[in-house]
């Protein structure tokens, strides 16, 4: 679908030099010395790797069609993740280069939507948030009360996240996968 | 479009407040009188890259279109010709078609300064001036120490920029150094869309001005006020200057605009005062909005009556506000500032 650049809006893909990317943040600028314009960082969904392009507003911008479907996050190696479509079974990977940090955060099981164009997975949108447990954390020192003191502590997936002091160890917590950060106890 | 309230950002706003409050300290005392102005006019000056908004006077059986002004600028040329002196402006003003976003709103805070007797580099002097005594106003006792060169830097998004003096570079030589098209390249529209092509970008159905616009931005932008100092670049293409007077070259205006770490705050040119070349462009102007299917609105012919008045040489320059206030409160965003925002 063809439509004028100025309306990108974030987590659009397009086609952008025969390569398909993601926006990752669309915002408008008029240099005020000819037509407006549509700054855009782009993610390459092949590489992963991020480029800023200016789109004139009224450019001609290829957004692509895609579906995205609820699938259900298996496993992960060294470089894929693999999710499963729960009505036809199918399996689809992903590699991890393209869907970046927030992998660490996912378990067997979790629920996110992987989107497709033309049948084939291009990236996937995180959970806005995840539920893991603590299985390492220390102790808070004694007479450590400075109020938003934080610590490190290791979750299941093997992610570390910082989280209040007064946290245990085999506690569950909901963490916000894209941010890596703590939202609160279970 | 909805409200929004941001109450966090609350101490940004206190700071905004004393950049605001430093701005207009340094112009008072400097001599610049404060005018102010109506922002709903009944004609405007033809710009053909800016929309605006338009709304109805009605009075009983009378309507009357007014429209809200884009910038001061027909305003204070008015006081200029009939003998108000240097003077500046500090309020509101509107472009219609620029959404919310980084550096930009439809409604936004302009500070517009005219000083007479000077040309361009004059208002240079100015706003290198008027930077300092910002920053120094803006500084808490605290954290000012003994060194003078270090009380003259300001730190914004992790860079220090010392207000000591400007990065000068002209378009000519930024389009050289930065995005290695040529002064050849550059004037002539044939050869610059025919560069701007291998270079990638698209020209078709494209004008010069649409593909130069992008390439500054690209190739440009990103390296003014990044080499420790703000960046003053100058001398623009005779087409992005409406308003301004030519250099004897023919082919370059009279105009800088300057920026901190990739932030471009502020637009300048020498005044032309030319009435007969004034009309001429404004003509010119005008037929581009209707080309381009801009919202018609009456020309300001007052304009061109106080420049036949006469006007002697004079400078101005518009800065924005809300990215001035930006720097000094090291916030990413227009909006990091506002208490109130439409989204």
């Amino acid at each position: 679908m063809k439509t004028n650049a100025g309306n990108l809006k974030k987590g659009e893909f397009v086609n952008h030099l025969g390569e398909v990317w993601q926006v990752q943040k669309a915002d408008f600028y008029s240099p005020g010395k000819g037509s407006a314009l549509m700054k855009a960082r782009l993610k390459n969904l092949v590489s992963g790797k991020n480029v800023e392009y200016a789109y004139k507003s009224n450019e001609q911008v290829d957004v692509l069609d895609v579906q995205s479907v609820e699938m259900q996050y298996l496993y992960k190696d060294n470089e894929n993740l693999y999710l499963m479509d729960e009505r036809s079974y199918n399996q689809f990977s992903l590699p991890i280069a393209i869907v970046g940090d927030v992998c660490k955060f996912f378990k067997e099981g979790d629920k996110m939507y992987v989107y497709l164009h033309e049948d084939k997975p291009l990236t996937l949108r995180p959970p806005m948030s995840v539920k893991l447990k603590i299985i390492e954390a220390e102790d808070a020192a004694k007479g450590d009360t400075v109020s938003g003191a934080k610590k490190p502590v290791k979750l299941e997936t093997g992610a570390m996240v910082m989280v209040p002091i007064f946290v245990k160890v085999g506690e569950t917590i909901s963490v916000n996968p894209e941010t890596g950060e703590y939202t609160g106890r279970v | 479009m909805k409200i929004k309230a941001s109450y966090n950002n609350i101490g940004n706003y206190k700071r905004y407040l004393k950049v605001a409050e430093a701005v207009t300290n340094y112009l008072n005392k400097s001599g610049y009188l404060r005018i102010e102005l109506p922002v709903l006019s009944p004609s405007l000056i033809p710009e053909s890259y800016l929309e605006v908004f338009k709304t109805e006077f009605k009075y009983l059986d009378k309507k009357e279109n007014l429209y809200l002004t884009p910038s001061p600028e027909l305003f204070l040329k008015r006081l200029l010709a009939y003998g108000v002196g240097d003077c500046y402006y500090l309020g509101k003003s509107f472009r219609n078609n620029d959404p919310s976003a980084t550096l930009h709103s439809y409604e936004f805070t302009m500070l517009e300064f005219y000083k007479l007797g000077v040309d361009y580099m004059g208002i240079a002097d100015e706003v290198l001036k008027m930077l300092q005594f910002i920053n120094n106003q803006v500084k808490s006792e605290k954290s000012k120490v003994k060194s003078e060169s270090q009380n003259l830097k300001v730190l914004y998004q992790n860079q220090l920029i010392s207000l000591e003096k400007w990065e000068k570079i002209s378009i000519t030589e930024a389009f050289k150094k930065y995005a290695e098209i040529s002064e050849k390249e550059l004037f002539d529209h044939e050869l610059f869309l025919k560069k701007a092509h291998k270079k990638g970008y698209r020209i078709e159905g494209f004008s010069y001005e649409d593909v130069w616009s992008q390439i500054y931005t690209m190739e440009i932008e990103p390296y003014l006020g990044n080499n420790g100092y703000p960046t003053l670049i100058y001398d623009y293409p005779k087409e992005f200057v409406a308003l301004a007077k030519l250099n004897k070259d023919g082919k370059t205006a009279q105009r800088f605009e300057f920026y901190i770490a990739g932030v471009e705050l502020g637009d300048c040119y020498t005044e032309l005062t030319d009435w007969k070349e004034q009309e001429k462009r404004f003509k010119a102007e005008g037929r581009l909005r209707k080309i381009s299917g801009k919202t018609t609105h009456r020309i300001d012919n007052g304009y061109i009556e106080a420049l036949k008045y006469g006007l002697g040489q004079c400078s101005g320059i518009a800065i924005g506000m809300e990215r001035l206030g930006m720097i000094f409160s090291n916030t990413k965003s227009i909006s990091d500032l506002k208490l109130i925002t439409i989204e």
